[in-house]
């Protein structure tokens, strides 16, 4: 990569102004509905944290760049600059008071994507050099090999070879003409290797074929959360290389959000073409399976429980009945948040928040959300379905002294297969 | 006299055991790798879990410290993975296994959940230089498990 410079960061924020971009800064009303939408201004109350305001700098430089009323202005000295030191100051607002939840989006009367402009203005932020140092690092290491935590292949095959003593199945690499290509985040190898037990367990059960490639496991996308295509595209490309050498039929992204949105969204547009395979959420994978009768489940859990939407799959991938409908496989007292699906609240650790520890005060407070939602409900366990949201919950309900076990989906419905009896031969 | 040798055996044998032996035995499988922590909390639990006299709220207290150790020791997403430390982690889970309160049990049980975190931080440990350890520890627990059904 190109040294990062001021320049750099602005000529990168002008080639981001594209033709939504334009029409969405003409037709903000300044209306504030998207402040109440962010758990980072409602967490806080600070102004500076309304998302429209996290992309101000960039606003100013489509105002300057693109507008006749900004042309004149800076013509004349009217309108200051976008400098350094601003940039440096809107580090805090775009990166960590932002974890790309789309709430803001959703909520827009005039339809803004705003989380779409985080996204832009974050690519300037990086170019001029003002992305925060855990995100550098993660995206640094993702490129050098491959995880953004630094998780290498003997890593995974050492978890992968736990799990096949654990379990007694085997975990399958580089299977070419596999029909599903699993891919794990880190967070997955590292802190919740039952994840992988569990996929194997189901996959035995539904009796399909599925494997992991040793060149394109990590389904973590660095690019995305710091705002850098060229990375984005460059982690993408690695997967569908993967993918097309050894022929399958779908790509599995894990219970990881952004990942989701990296590969299933925004994939096809950063590489260029169609995928030659499907890509779907682990959770679409099992509610297929259910469909097909292929999920088989027994016994019901009867500790009263709740689910935390992951806000990339509701909010950008629109799944939001198939793990209720998982849940109810398994669950017999399901409550649901007060704000649940397409407006459920962010954990607060989204969008590369998580991997910055600038914003590790901050993402505490988000939290406090969460906090009310749960409160309200009383619930004995939090289900959910992405290994982010996990860690952030886990750590949130600690230092909020509640004690409320978090379980991944994926986990708690292969604790319901029912087993199959093995003859002996 | 008990001789295991296999993981079919191994699993057998805990499941047969009762509530309280089961956290028992899994204390010492957490005191095998407990080095790896230092970590008071871990051996509070692994004590609570020892005493088959450890009442309802001891237990309690003693599940909250050892998850609030898992709490400071897990890797952040996006941070540079330190498989040293992480063994840590895998520690502080086997941990809370043994003092885990009856509701939350899982069907696996404690000291299985024990013993494979246990392992977890020992593949941990050495996962760097892509060594057996993982075979090693699970050759211990079998030793430890016959020594406890012997005993």
């Amino acid at each position: 990569m190109s040294e990062a410079t001021l320049e750099r960061g602005l000529r990168a924020l002008k080639e981001q102004i594209d033709t939504p971009i334009a029409s969405f800064f003409s037709s903000c009303t300044h209306c504030g509905m998207c402040a109440t939408a962010c758990l980072f201004y409602t967490e806080t109350e600070n102004p500076a944290y309304t998302p429209i305001n996290k992309v101000e700098p960039m606003r100013r430089v489509w105002e300057q760049e693109y507008t006749l009323i900004g042309r004149v202005k800076k013509a004349l000295g009217l309108s200051k600059p976008v400098t350094d030191e601003e940039l440096e100051e809107w580090k805090e607002y775009a990166y960590n008071a932002c974890s790309l939840c789309g709430r803001c989006t959703v909520v827009c009367p005039v339809g803004n994507d705003i989380t779409y402009m985080i996204r832009k203005m974050r690519e300037g932020m990086a170019a001029s050099g003002h992305a925060p140092e855990g995100l550098v690092g993660a995206s640094t290491r993702a490129i050098q090999t491959g995880s953004p935590m630094g998780v290498k292949l003997p890593a995974l095959q050492a978890q992968a070879r736990h799990a096949e003593k654990d379990i007694g199945i085997e975990i399958p690499f580089d299977v070419e003409g596999a029909e599903y290509m699993m891919l794990m985040s880190s967070m997955e190898i590292m802190n919740y290797p039952e994840y992988m037990q569990a996929v194997a367990k189901i996959f035995e059960q539904a009796g399909k074929s599925w494997t992991i490639s040793s060149e394109a496991f990590e389904a973590t996308n660095s690019g995305i959360q710091i705002g850098s295509s060229d990375i984005a595209r460059e982690l993408v490309s690695r997967i569908v290389n993967a993918a097309e050498k050894l022929k399958v039929s779908t790509v599995i992204s894990p219970e990881c959000g952004h990942a989701y949105t990296a590969i299933r969204w925004d994939g096809p547009n950063l590489v260029g073409r169609p995928f030659p395979f499907k890509v779907r959420h682990i959770l679409e994978v099992l509610d297929e399976f259910r469909e097909q009768g292929l999920l088989k489940t027994e016994g019901f859990e009867e500790a009263k429980m709740t689910f935390h939407d992951p806000c990339q799959l509701v909010r950008r991938g629109g799944v939001i009945e198939q793990p209720r409908t998982l849940l109810n496989m398994v669950a017999s007292n399901f409550v649901e948040m007060s704000d649940h699906g397409m407006m459920n609240w962010c954990c607060g650790a989204g969008g590369g928040v998580s991997a910055n520890e600038d914003a590790e005060e901050l993402k505490m407070k988000a939290f406090k959300r969460k906090k009310h939602q749960l409160d309200e409900l009383n619930v004995d366990t939090l289900v959910t379905a992405c290994a982010n949201c996990r860690i952030q919950i886990e750590e949130g309900l600690e230092e909020n002294e509640m004690d409320i076990p978090v379980v991944g989906l994926t986990e708690m419905l292969a604790e319901h297969l029912v087993e199959e009896k093995k003859t002996e031969g | 006299m008990t001789e295991i040798t296999n993981e079919t055996q191994f699993r057998e044998a805990l499941k047969g055991l009762s509530l309280s032996d089961q956290r028992e035995v899994g204390a010492r499988f957490v005191e095998h790798v407990a080095s790896m922590a230092d970590d008071e909390r871990i051996a509070f639990a692994t004590r609570v879990a020892s005493n088959k006299n450890a009442a309802v709220d001891e237990l309690a207290a003693a599940y909250k410290s050892a998850k609030a150790a898992a709490m400071d020791c897990y890797t952040r997403c996006g941070a540079d993975a330190d498989w040293s430390e992480q063994a840590g982690y895998f520690v502080a889970r086997a941990a809370s296994a043994i003092v885990v309160p009856e509701k939350d049990i899982g069907s696996d049980g404690p000291a299985w959940t024990a013993a494979m975190n246990g392992r977890m931080a020992r593949t941990c440990a050495i996962i760097d230089n892509n060594a057996d350890a993982e075979s090693q520890e699970t050759g211990q627990q079998y030793r430890i498990l016959e020594d406890y059904l012997n005993s």
